[in-house]
């Protein structure tokens, strides 16, 4: 009964015409950005962010949001016709997709992933639905020792499960955490790490971080990049249409991802990405003839690209319900939430009602706005895939900058973004993914703030993280993660490392 | 063996410096308390030495194993940092249509296939779709050219 008063009130929110037009605009810049190779969704997020100022919370939580989901529509398109990934968490479609439009099956496998799209992000809404109350009901009784092992875990999550070595992952989260100590302590008043330069004393800010890291570093990784694999096919409503063989091909697959997709999602660390790459991984496992796979397979874009649309709808669930972020870019949504002053955490569904509910109406209705701009509109997106990358690059780098201007009216930030932006490219050079540590950045103040309440309520003593049972438990799954990634790399060493290579780079 | 793996050898050890380097500063400049009252120092010394650790373990194994050559772009790093830092430095002295204008000439000068023609239009289109975006549609108060400064 609730949940049912609550849509009822989230529809209300969600049909005001503010909301409604905030939610278009959100998911048109979103499947705009995730069309683009080059661009993602979390430097488009990070560069709308400061232009929420100006408009109610509800409709700037939804038009961010939609950014986000949106991009997931959008990714596959420039895999499918150009063999590039237009977000990171579509580099599985390449493998099916391309193929598939070599075979001149281009519009087929476009439709087909749009489907996969909706009905992925549909059932992640619904588990989405059900779900965040009772994990809220928990969070309520979170304490400062809850909070702590809830984000230890989840950052060894975020580093451990994600693609490439764990190693790696988790030293980029541990310099997050330390980027993040940067500026005034909050406990002390003592101003760290800021070398005498005033600008620092207020820390790093999180739109130069996000953007010199994300925004800048994927340009530098653009320029430059061939596009002679184009398909230059004409994409037609008719050469859409996919045969009956192809929808009976996809229904499982499709339900399959959505399943790995709510899951990944739903748990703190793990996101699209990593749903996409585990659930054609699946298919691959469950076919008859996974030679079929790398040869334009139907089930190797269906499932992927559900069960990424269901992780960025399901990753909302931690964000809404615990206050905690699961990626990089629910950070950056928390870190939007906070700006507009409100606290996410176990208390903004009693609250902030109008907000919590409004936002997941909003995300089906995003959805179907989504179904109309990928389906009858391919035609533009398909257009806009054809810009060269040499005509956009150098207006996103003015846009960059003037974004991370406009937080503070403050061109030091521009500096500051090209110098992470250096330092980004350098990271990407070396295979160190980003990600974890933007999380780390935006986690380490809220972590550094409960480990010190924790340990001031139970007079210095550890064992209050193993004493409390939620704590406890907490911690227990995340040591059973570590041992598991252990195993797994045990494994593949002596399996040889081959495979495991190809698979990452 | 003719190649180690220089991106984890390279990353590694530039993780575990750094990570020294910031639990020896705050070490001697943050009082580090005890663990019942944490003074500002113990969070960023524990994180330094953890990074320290882990640095070293991407970077040893990587002593004993093959990887791919680092290939960087110098040509378009530098170019894209430059044209940032011409823009911070000339948006509050020669205004949004000057320094947007540099900037688009200095990083297009990044991509290979540009002609000299092409990137002075590119400039023009630029600064104009700049300023009907920020200026005009989100009403940022800038300068616009050198002599409004």
């Amino acid at each position: 009964m609730d949940i049912l008063n609550g849509l009822l009130l989230g529809l209300n929110a969600a049909l005001e015409p503010v909301t409604l037009l905030y939610c278009f605009i959100g998911v048109f810049l979103g499947t705009l950005i995730g069309v683009l190779p080059g661009i993602g969704a979390l430097a488009a997020i990070s560069l709308l962010l400061p232009i929420t100022y100006h408009i109610p919370p509800t409709a700037a939580i939804v038009m961010l949001a939609g950014v986000y989901y949106g991009a997931q529509y959008g990714g596959s398109t420039a895999s499918i016709l150009l063999n590039l990934p237009g977000t990171p968490s579509s580099a599985v479609a390449c493998l099916d997709g391309y193929p598939m439009a070599k075979q001149g099956r281009a519009g087929v496998a476009l439709f087909m992933t749009t489907i996969a799209s909706f009905v992925g992000s549909m059932l992640g809404i619904l588990a989405l639905v059900l779900f965040s109350p009772a994990i809220a009901e928990i969070g309520l009784e979170f304490g400062a020792a809850e909070y702590f092992a809830m984000m230890l875990v989840g950052l060894i999550a975020a580093s451990t499960l994600a693609t490439g070595s764990p190693a790696k992952g988790l030293a980029m989260v541990v310099l997050g955490l330390l980027i993040g100590t940067i500026g005034t302590d909050i406990n002390s008043g003592v101003s760290r790490f800021n070398f005498d330069i005033p600008s620092l004393m207020d820390g790093i800010n999180l739109v130069a971080l996000a953007m010199g890291v994300f925004g800048i570093a994927e340009v530098m990784s653009s320029i430059n990049v061939s596009r002679e694999n184009e398909v230059k096919e004409k994409i037609t409503m008719r050469t859409m249409m996919p045969t009956r063989q192809d929808v009976q091909q996809s229904i499982m697959p499709m339900l399959r991802g959505t399943g790995i997709g709510s899951f990944l999602g739903a748990l703190p660390g793990t996101g699209a990405s990593i749903a996409s790459f585990m659930s054609y991984a699946v298919e691959k496992r469950v076919a008859k003839d996974p030679s079929r796979f790398g040869n334009g397979a139907i089930e190797g874009i269906t499932s992927p690209e559900a069960a990424n649309n269901a992780a960025s709808q399901t990753a909302f669930i931690p964000t809404l319900s615990l206050g905690i972020p699961g990626d990089a870019v629910m950070a950056l949504m928390l870190g939007a939430l906070i700006i507009h002053g409100i606290q996410p955490g176990p208390l903004l569904m009693t609250q902030q009602p109008e907000l919590f509910w409004g936002l997941i109406v909003s995300f089906g209705i995003g959805n179907i706005m989504l179904m109309v701009l990928n389906l009858p509109m391919i035609g533009l997106w398909v257009a806009i895939l054809r810009i060269p990358y040499s005509v956009l690059y150098p207006a996103i780098l003015v846009f960059i900058s003037l974004g991370v201007y406009s937080v503070n009216s403050n061109t030091f930030d521009i500096l500051i973004v090209a110098i992470i932006g250096a330092l980004g490219y350098a990271m990407a050079l070396l295979k160190f993914d980003a990600a974890p540590l933007l999380l780390g950045f935006v986690l380490g103040p809220l972590m550094e703030e409960n480990l010190r309440r924790a340990l001031l309520l139970s007079r210095g003593d550890l064992a209050t993280f193993v004493d409390r049972p939620i704590s406890a438990g907490i911690l227990a799954f995340g040591a059973f993660l570590v041992i598991w990634t252990l195993w797994g790399a045990l494994r593949r060493q002596l399996k040889g490392q081959e495979a495991a290579r190809d698979f990452s780079d | 063996m003719q190649h180690r793996d220089t991106q984890d050898l390279v990353g590694g050890l530039a993780l575990a410096a750094l990570g020294l380097f910031a639990a020896y500063y705050a070490h001697d400049h943050y009082e580090i308390g005890n663990l019942r009252r944490m003074g500002p120092g113990f969070f960023p010394v524990s994180l330094g030495l953890t990074l320290a650790v882990l640095g070293l373990l991407v970077a040893i194994p990587a002593w004993f194993r093959q990887g791919p050559a680092i290939r960087p772009a110098w040509n378009t790093l530098f170019l894209v940092t430059l044209s940032l830092v011409v823009f911070s430095f000339s948006l509050k002295t020669l205004g949004v249509m000057v320094a947007t204008a540099l900037a688009v000439l200095l990083s297009s000068m990044a991509d290979r296939q540009f002609g000299w023609k092409a990137r002075l239009l590119l400039c023009i289109g630029v600064a104009a779709v700049t300023y009907l975006i920020f200026i005009l549609g989100l009403n940022m108060v800038l300068p616009l050219w050198p002599w409004s400064a």
